[in-house]
């Protein structure tokens, strides 16, 4: 059984994500991002997004379909970076922040 | 403030805290997984992996439909097979012809076939007339380039039981292995468990599908073929114990498929198939029932396909091959008919329809344009996408690689190999009643994977540039191995 088809690279997966989360809950509390529920789930949804994005170019490669990887990866990547800008904005990520004072 | 910069740390302790539990949670899920995985996926099954029947694992119960997705309009006639199956009419038409005397040099009813249709003799007699002298021609300059697809083709054909010879009465029923004595059939426990035990035994000798149904004889040939045993002159009267139809199969190798018409053979999943079948009826007879296999390349006395979609393996899309959820078009059956009382499945219906009529991909990509892009047509009475089969045949006739095409079968968005790419699209399509999805998936096939124009795939003598769909594997490149000038 190759490594990268077994439960266990998943297993490893998993626990790449929650650090990413944990991360990333670090830096929006330094940040004074208010990270409601539905925040979590829409970056949720732009990880998987992006992790489809990249399994989707390493697929049509694997496949010996490299117009396919070009052409579909080009597509895919552009929509994962304007809708991570979208998402930025709306999510308040890059705005000033407003330390507050101790 | 103190109080809330309090809050904030016990907060993110308490996440880390939910963290290290939801991560052990995963972890010892993970590893459940993991664990199951390797207990059980069919690569632990080393050097029999495809011998478990694991590669059927399409939910076919949740698309069962009461009717197959063919239409019946009107009276069903049955085929006969001397005229209008392609291999037999042109073999007769090759030995037969006599350039002087024209139709009258035929037997009588290919002489009425031909009357009845003008333009399959126009296309029979062109591959005689036109094609095999420019393919001769090409086959000087160009053949050794397939020297190595060629060896392989004939040897996945090297084993290949022989035909049949004697009438269904004396060949097909079981009889005692010392003194040829008839069988007794044994009882069978329930309809049920034998299908269970039919499966599984088909599987086991190597069909990667297996569907069980009773024989509709509207799919039996009203008219035999040569070499069945049975004569030709004489109407195909259809024997009672020719009940059940257990269908099974196997894919041409993926690799050289990508690489059709000229590296991809079908006698690699011909052979194999065929062999299953020999093998199955071996097995049933032991258990005292008769047995009759129909098996490729060209030894039937039924229509496959049909079988095989009231089996419940696929439907038929545009191109006139069965489309299965697992291989696509990618699938060589064979048919075993006997009256071994069976459960039998129920046909699906996982979108197909809907998807042929606007997809168009193998009919675009047909060098013969033996596909149409219209609509479907009444045939014989059911309604189905008409294939021209004379165009069809004479392009197998022209290519200089492996005899055939499988274009059609090669081009088809399902025809992918089981990945999680390719088996998500599937099942957004097949569960996606809109439409939607299946339409924005062609698109992408069409702009995502580009095809050689249609005419590339003829020999230069016919304007083309001996193309294939795709590269073929790297051992099948013949001047990667043997020193000759190609």
């Amino acid at each position: 059984m190759q490594f990268f088809t077994s439960g266990f690279f998943w297993f490893i997966e998993g626990i790449f994500l929650c650090l990413i989360i944990i991360g990333l809950k670090y830096w929006t509390e330094e940040r004074n991002i208010p990270m409601p529920f539905w925040k979590w789930l829409v970056i949720l949804i732009w990880i998987l997004y992006s992790g489809f994005t990249i399994a989707f170019i390493g697929t049509c490669l694997g496949e010996n379909e490299p117009a396919a990887a070009l052409k579909g990866g080009m597509l895919f990547s552009l929509i994962a970076i304007v809708s991570a800008y979208g998402l930025s904005r709306l999510l308040g990520f890059f705005r000033l922040t407003r330390h507050q004072p101790k | 403030m103190e109080k809330s910069e309090d809050w904030r740390k016990l907060s993110r302790r308490q996440f880390l805290k939910a963290s290290g539990a939801a991560s052990a949670v995963m972890g010892s899920a993970g590893l459940g997984v993991f664990g199951y995985q390797a207990g059980k996926d069919s690569f632990s099954y080393t050097g029999c992996e495809s011998f478990q029947g694991q590669a059927e694992n399409f939910n076919r119960q949740r698309f069962a439909a009461d009717h197959a997705t063919y239409e019946k309009v009107g009276v069903a006639s049955r085929v006969d097979a001397r005229t209008e199956v392609i291999f037999s009419r042109v073999s007769s038409l090759m030995r037969q012809w006599d350039e002087e005397k024209g139709l009258d040099s035929l037997d009588k009813g290919l002489q009425a076939y031909y009357k009845k249709h003008p333009y399959d003799l126009k296309e029979d007699l062109h591959a005689r007339k036109k094609i095999f002298p420019k393919r001769q021609k090409d086959e000087i300059k160009y053949k050794k380039k397939f020297v190595l697809a060629k060896a392989w083709s004939n040897a996945m054909s090297a084993v290949w039981p022989p035909g049949i010879r004697e009438t269904p009465e004396r060949y097909d029923f079981p009889r005692g292995e010392q003194y040829g004595e008839p069988v007794e059939p044994l009882k069978m426990k329930s309809p049920e468990k034998t299908s269970q035990l039919i499966k599984q035994i088909s599987y086991q000798l190597g069909s990667t599908l297996v569907g069980i149904t009773k024989l509709n004889p509207d799919w039996v040939y009203s008219y035999p073929m040569w070499g069945r045993g049975l004569n030709p002159e004489l109407p195909l009267e259809i024997p009672g114990h020719w009940e059940y139809a257990i269908v099974i199969g196997t894919p041409m190798s993926w690799d050289p498929m990508y690489a059709n018409p000229n590296y991809g053979t079908s006698f690699d999943a011909y052979a194999k198939s065929r062999i299953i079948a020999y093998r199955l009826i071996k097995f049933i007879r032991q258990l005292g029932y008769p047995a009759r296999p129909h098996t490729p390349g060209v030894e039937y006395d039924l229509m496959v396909p049909p079988i095989a979609i009231d089996a419940g393996l696929g439907e038929q899309g545009r191109h006139g091959v069965m489309i299965t959820p697992e291989l696509g078009s990618n699938f060589r059956p064979a048919v075993v008919t006997t009256n071994i009382p069976m459960k039998t499945d129920k046909p699906i219906d996982f979108g197909v329809q809907d998807f042929c009529k606007t997809c168009r991909i193998c009919a675009k990509n047909c060098p013969s344009r033996a596909i149409p892009m219209g609509d479907k047509e009444v045939v014989r009475g059911y309604r189905r996408y008409k294939i021209n089969s004379s165009r069809c045949y004479n392009f197998w006739y022209s290519n200089l690689g492996n005899i055939g095409c499988r274009l059609c079968v090669t081009v088809c968005p399902y025809t992918r190999k089981s990945n999680w790419l390719h088996r998500t699209a599937l099942e957004v399509t097949a569960n996606d009643p809109s439409g939607m999805s299946q339409r924005i998936l062609s698109k992408m096939q069409k702009s995502f994977y580009p095809s050689p124009h249609p005419q590339e795939y003829y020999i230069p003598s016919m304007g083309g540039k001996n193309e294939s769909y795709r590269e073929p594997p790297w051992w099948l490149q013949t001047e990667d191995f043997i020193d000759i000038d190609i």
